[in-house]
């Protein structure tokens, strides 16, 4: 059978006319975006408490290492390399790094929080005094270099902002596909369809199609929120983030379709929901940069939508990048996860009647 | 996959049975479902599939429409193998036991989505929804939400959705549980003046009154046809006859008479019952003796299945 893009519009139609009289729905799907992003917004607005540094580990330095440890002022992350580090202070994440290496000592300061860089240069300062002075003398003194960043003196809400805008997207997009999917199930109204001219591609597509009109709308409402209640800087084209969400939308309500097939009844929805949710919060750099993932655990981090979408709308917009930068592999990625997780949906449906 | 084949001359497929199953079988797990079931379903008719619960009724639908895949047997669905049947969609009905609809959406918004699936013109469709609102009853209700209908309108919707292509062959689950008989009447003429237009109506039911209406009965007994034909046919493969039941003075005597005259003849609760094997035997019989009251019993169609059923 040909696709027919009309018949893709009927049930598309259909979905939006249920959910207008669906007030319910409606509300949850519109404001409590809103709800949860004024929360995190009030939680997360207050100045970053501690400073927080990143520690790149090249071996020695044990006591310095150990002094840092103990300053109750840092939060440590330890990371892979330099260059995240610098990364992570030019995003405005972490105040500054130490390059920990056998021969050398390196500081990487954030230039623009002035007081902050002081306190860090003063900790490491003192806590390499301390190694020097308790080695065995003739040995050459290990040279501390500074490095300056120059990062935003960004507030939390600023770099979470954009990720939470994600994950609570991708959220409301699953429960509300995977439901309303498994409903068809229960109605009977999916076996009906599977024995008419509509094929399993113009159901999938049509849902979709229905669903993302709401999507639009609760974008649209959570990003206004973000940026206008919250401060966060759109330096970057809203339509571009718009759009990102969208995909990111796109995938989540492909992937609810899909899961409602592993589903007998709208309970056993709900019980998938912190199994796709939480793994994406912890791993997809929402709260804390995938840098700090433990590296085992990272090629899951680098399958998940999130983790493509939180990068996407940060660089959008914290740093004003344009459609180039994130085409690859933000918006790649995130093309792909729709597809693989569409074609899946489809293909889960054939078998299902098999 | 191939182009659907819509609006197709009935003419073309007169003659040729409207489903055709040879030694089909469908197993789920351990358990058989379909036991090399074999069965001929005219074209242009109404047929009745009857038989208990369990008895593979709805498994054989679902497996005309090409949701199951069978392990075995040819089964052939409008003069096409089954495999093919999805190009066929636009010509059958499938009502399920579920009945389909959304109780969000009102009784013409349902009928609309429906439309829409078989890509009707608005012309056809607001002709087709007015005929079919008429039928079932639920004019008077059209701007209402399906959710807030009572059951049996709930149900009648269900069929007037099913019915809103005009298929060409419609496959019934039950279709009248819960149905009054008043509107049960109306959805039977419906049924009879579509088979007298050429189409094929197939119901299954474990109702021996609905299986009356069909022009034909096929009766499932755990996956096979344990027997098939007209209700009349039925009755006769049966060997049962219409019973004429007397009451005499002397019911002994009677009856020993009756005998010796060569009809069979007993008495029983204090009547006599004589088998008869045509209705004019009455007459002669009422020459032979004077009854106090009597009566012809009707064999049933329930107890010729039942008949029918043991003697496999």
């Amino acid at each position: 059978m040909s696709p027919s893009p009309a018949r893709m519009g009927v049930v598309a139609l259909r979905v939006v006319r249920q959910l207008k009289r669906d007030r319910r729905t409606i509300g949850l799907i519109l404001f409590a975006p809103i709800m949860l992003m004024i929360l995190f917004g009030y939680a997360l607005s207050g100045e970053m408490s501690g400073i927080n540094i990143g520690m790149v580990d090249g071996g020695g330095h044990q006591l310095l290492r150990a002094h840092l440890e103990s300053m109750s002022d840092f939060d440590i992350l330890h990371l892979g390399s330099e260059s995240d580090a610098e990364r992570l202070i030019a995003e405005g994440r972490l105040d500054g790094a130490v390059v920990l290496q056998e021969e050398s000592l390196r500081v990487l300061l954030d230039a623009s929080s002035p007081q902050i860089s002081d306190a860090i240069a003063a900790a490491v300062q003192a806590g390499a005094a301390g190694g020097m002075a308790t080695k065995a003398g003739g040995r050459a003194i290990t040279p501390v270099t500074r490095r300056y960043i120059f990062g935003y003196d960004l507030e939390m809400i600023d770099t979470i902002g954009p990720a939470v805008l994600g994950l609570v997207i991708f959220f409301f997009a699953f429960i509300v596909a995977a439901i309303s999917f498994l409903r068809e199930k229960t109605l009977g109204t999916l076996e009906k369809f599977m024995v008419s001219p509509l094929s399993r591609g113009e159901i999938i597509s049509g849902y979709i199609l229905g669903f993302s009109m709401v999507a639009i709308l609760q974008s649209a409402t959570t990003l206004l929120i973000v940026v206008f209640a919250f401060g966060v800087p759109m330096r970057g084209s809203p339509i571009i983030a718009f759009a990102v969400i969208l995909m990111l939308g796109a995938g989540a309500l492909a992937l609810g379709s899909f899961v409602s097939n592993f589903a007998r009844s709208e309970f056993q929805v709900v019980q998938f929901i912190p199994v796709v949710i939480i793994p994406q919060i912890v791993l997809c750099g929402v709260f804390w940069p995938v840098q700090s993932v433990p590296e085992f655990l990272r090629p899951i981090s680098y399958v998940l939508p999130l983790t493509y979408a939180s990068d996407a709308l940060r660089e959008i917009m914290l740093k004003g990048a344009g459609l180039a930068d994130i085409l690859y592999p933000d918006l790649l990625a995130l093309a792909a996860f729709f597809a693989i997780t569409l074609a899946a949906a489809t293909l889960m449906l054939r078998r299902e009647v098999g | 996959m191939a182009e659907i084949e819509g609006g197709k001359d009935f003419a073309g497929t007169r003659g040729v049975p409207a489903v055709s199953a040879r030694g089909i079988s469908k197993s789920f797990g351990r358990q058989r479902v379909l036991d090399e079931l074999s069965v001929e379903i005219p074209s242009g008719l109404t047929y009745c599939l009857l038989g208990p619960n369990g008895s593979g009724k709805t498994t054989f639908i679902r497996a005309v429409v090409g949701l199951l895949r069978l392990d075995g047997g040819d089964l052939q669905v409008l003069g096409r193998p089954v495999g093919e049947v999805a190009r066929l969609y636009p010509r059958i009905g499938y009502m399920t036991q579920h009945k389909a609809l959304y109780p969000d959406l009102t009784v013409e918004e349902n009928m609309e989505f429906y439309a829409g699936l078989y890509s009707l013109t608005k012309k056809v469709r607001e002709e087709r929804m007015e005929e079919l609102l008429r039928m079932v009853e639920l004019s008077a209700h059209r701007s209402r939400l399906a959710g807030d209908l009572s059951g049996g309108m709930y149900q009648r919707l269900s069929l007037a959705c099913t019915l809103i292509h005009e298929p060409e062959l419609l496959l019934l689950d039950e279709p009248t549980v819960g149905v009054d008989p008043r509107v049960r009447q109306t959805f039977w003429e419906y049924f009879n003046r579509m088979a007298e237009e050429g189409k094929t109506v197939l119901i299954t039911t474990h109702l021996m009154d609905e299986a009356e209406k069909c022009q034909r009965v096929g009766y499932m007994r755990a996956g096979r046809m344990a027997a098939e034909g007209s209700p009349e046919e039925i009755l006769d493969k049966a060997g049962l006859q219409p019973i004429l039941k007397l009451w005499l003075a002397g019911p002994e005597d009677g009856a020993a008479l009756l005998s010796r005259q060569g009809y069979p003849a007993a008495v029983k609760e204090g009547a006599v019952l004589v088998g008869l094997e045509y209705r004019g035997q009455v007459k002669e019989i009422l020459a032979l003796v004077e009854p106090l009251d009597m009566r012809l019993v009707e064999p049933r169609l329930e107890e010729a299945f039942l008949l029918l059923a043991e003697g496999q």
